[in-house]
């Protein structure tokens, strides 16, 4: 068991072509993802990695079955990639790119829920499955293969937390990237929803960060709906303060968005909450997870 | 980005909603004239993009010529938590009946644009919402269909307003809805929206931040986004394009990702301080690290560097080049270790090694931290 790769994932790449969607693709289809197609319009017919790269998603979906997405398409043609991907009928999508308008987030995420498709990020590594697959850019030598499920909102944490569980001989069920941008595509509360019912994952780790309410809120779901036990670390707490402009978010968010605040709605949950990534360690060690 | 208060009102005027006489100076000679032009008593507002600004001393109001000589000779030569004041807007001074709060932002949970308003606009604004949490309502907005008049005017009704002031408010909010749509704002916002004694309304502040991922495709003009950042470090940052923010400490940092940069500056705060937070984002290239070597140098009394970055989207084994080739041609004396794992890791160590970098190998960043720890001492 698994969340969301498994033995049926097939895998295209948009914007195969271009210099960092060719490297992944290398690194995807190197640890055992099935990548079967890529996108890029304007470049149909042609080849990347021995992978068949087609002109639109519709084809693509059409000639290799596939049902999984990942994006490494400039920022300023994802939403338009985006909406072309759901409407081609794929179900699961990894938006990595970084600085997309988020009036085009905001788009793409009303989208994708009126139409039941699970898309993680923007900004995010994507999700990572030890010894099945990746769909995304996780360097591949930092996870292991276990029961311990990983969501982080940083990309770098997660491979951070994944390589000092890996050290210490505690593998992972999953390792989910939600995205770093003020608007995510999924909440934080769905991807632990995910962990909660599969019976690969034993344990949950939550990495994240000042500001937004992400945190707060999953509290909340893992008060009411976790059985499993979880810890969590924010990063942030010598951060400068002052940048923040305007009160709309804060109005709209009251106290929360702080590490002081986002660790004692945790705790309330019952969550550990661990001051510093390096206590992953010791924190598998009481719980007997390996 | 965000714009100054005098360029949003300019903006906020230009779609109808009602802003006072003012006018921008530079000088105290351009103060005074603008004064007289709009007639005494004239508020003085330091045009700095910082909020809490009335809090801290940048706003006063002038009676007389003299008065306002003294008030802008003082402001022109003072600091505003640590911003330059550079312009003064002058603005009429206006009766206030009462002040409202409107807000536009997008709400990064439901993922939707939301209207903000509160009965109790003000500088305190912040403690009204905590204390007084009838005072405000908000209303998110189907971004499929866009606002409709019918939501601000049920809002308002929601907070028990007069019908009058249910009309005039909730054109403002219309005005304001749009503004935040073609601007591509994450804040547009008035604060207070002043009632006047014979019922009108007056947008007396303006706060507008434009979203720096949608600058290229605004049709509106905008000041440029490098100028104002007054930070020579942070401007030679968003020059090369990577996020550098100025700290007080000697513990020079470079991190590949926001997450990890932040991690890294709570362990190093543990027993040293961080001189600078900087995020390459996922470009790394040898030219760029070599960039980031000599943007964090450019601040004087560095006792050590700490490089922490991971090979998933980013070149590594190239990032490592650009750091060596500063480190040879910058005869560089300072400690710095590097935690740099991933693809390509070993290839990457070996780089590093060469230019005399010590490399860590742990997956954990307080590994590197407490090398270099060691290395530079106490201090």
């Amino acid at each position: 068991m698994s969340i969301l790769i498994d033995d049926s994932t097939r895998v295209i790449v948009q914007g195969i072509t271009g210099r960092i969607g060719s490297v992944q693709t290398q690194w995807m289809l190197a640890y055992g993802t099935k990548v079967v197609g890529g996108v890029t319009p304007g470049k149909g017919g042609s080849t990347v990695e021995g992978v068949p790269v087609f002109d639109s998603v519709m084809e693509a979906v059409k000639e290799t079955g596939a049902n999984a997405s990942v994006f490494f398409v400039p920022a300023a043609f994802v939403l338009d990639a985006f909406l072309e991907t759901i409407d081609a009928g794929v179900k699961l999508i990894v938006i990595v790119p970084e600085h997309i308008p988020v009036r085009d987030v905001v788009k793409m995420r009303s989208y994708a829920i009126e139409k039941g498709v699970f898309a993680l990020g923007p900004t995010t590594p994507g999700i990572l499955v030890p010894g099945k697959g990746k769909i995304g850019i996780m360097p591949a030598s930092l996870f292991a293969p276990g029961r311990v499920g990983i969501i982080s909102r940083s990309g770098t944490l997660s491979y951070e937390f994944a390589g000092i569980l890996s050290q210490s001989n505690v593998g992972q069920s999953a390792v989910v990237g939600m995205g770093a941008d003020p608007v995510v595509l999924r909440n934080l509360a769905d991807i632990l929803e995910l962990f909660e019912k599969d019976e690969g994952t034993d344990a949950v780790i939550v990495v994240g960060e000042v500001g937004g309410e992400q945190e707060e809120k999953a509290a909340g779901f893992i008060s009411r709906k976790m059985s499993k036990p979880v810890a969590a670390y924010i990063a942030g707490r010598h951060s400068p303060q002052g940048k923040r402009m305007g009160h709309a978010g804060a109005i709209v968010r009251g106290a929360t968005g702080t590490v002081d605040g986002k660790q004692g709605a945790l705790r309330a949950a019952g969550v550990e909450v661990l001051e510093s990534p390096i206590h992953v360690a010791g924190w598998a060690k009481k719980h007997k997870l390996s | 980005m965000r714009l100054h208060e005098y360029e949003a009102l300019d903006i906020f005027e230009q779609h109808r909603i009602p802003v006072p006489r003012r006018g921008v100076a530079q000088t105290v000679h351009e103060a005074v004239h603008v004064a007289g032009e709009i007639g005494y008593p004239v508020m003085l507002k330091a045009q700095v993009l910082v909020g809490g600004r009335g809090l801290a001393g940048g706003i006063k109001m002038a009676s007389t010529s003299q008065e306002l000589k003294d008030i802008a000779e003082d402001l022109f030569a003072s600091e505003i938590k640590g911003f330059p004041v550079r312009k003064i807007l002058v603005c009429e001074k206006v009766e206030i009946a009462k002040e409202l709060y409107v807000g536009v932002t997008i709400d990064g949970y439901s993922g939707k644009p939301v209207i903000v308003v509160c009965t109790e606009g003000g500088v305190l604004i912040e403690e009204t919402v905590k204390n007084s949490p009838e005072k405000v309502a908000a209303i998110h907005i189907d971004s499929s269909f866009g606002y409709y008049p019918y939501q601000a005017r049920g809002l308002l009704k929601m907070l028990g307003l007069n019908q009058q002031l249910v009309t005039s408010w909730s054109d403002v909010i219309g005005q304001l809805f749009n503004i935040a749509t073609s601007y591509e704002a994450l804040i547009a916002e008035i604060n207070p929206l002043v009632v006047l004694p014979n019922g009108g309304l007056l947008a007396v502040d303006a706060v507008l931040e434009v979203d720096d991922s949608a600058l290229s495709r605004i049709r509106h003009p905008l000041p440029d986004r490098v100028d104002r950042i007054e930070n020579p470090i942070e401007r030679r940052g968003r020059e090369i394009g990577v996020t550098y923010v100025d700290l007080d400490g000697d513990i020079g940092l470079i991190s590949s990702g926001a997450g990890l940069g932040m991690a890294s500056m709570d362990i190093i705060g543990q027993n040293m301080k961080p001189a600078n937070f900087l995020e390459t984002g996922g470009g790394i290239t040898a030219d760029l690290l070599y960039k980031c070597m000599d943007l964090i140098m450019m601040k004087p009394g560095l006792r050590g560097i700490c490089i922490n970055v991971y090979g998933g989207i980013n070149p590594i084994h190239e990032g490592a080049k650009g750091v060596v080739r500063y480190i040879k041609e910058h005869n560089m004396k300072i400690p710095i270790v590097a935690k740099a794992l991933g693809n390509r890791q070993e290839e990457t160590w070996e780089i590093l090694k060469s230019g005399g970098v010590h490399v860590v190998t742990d997956p954990a960043t307080e590994s590197a931290i407490d090398r270099l720890y060691e290395l530079v001492g106490k201090g």
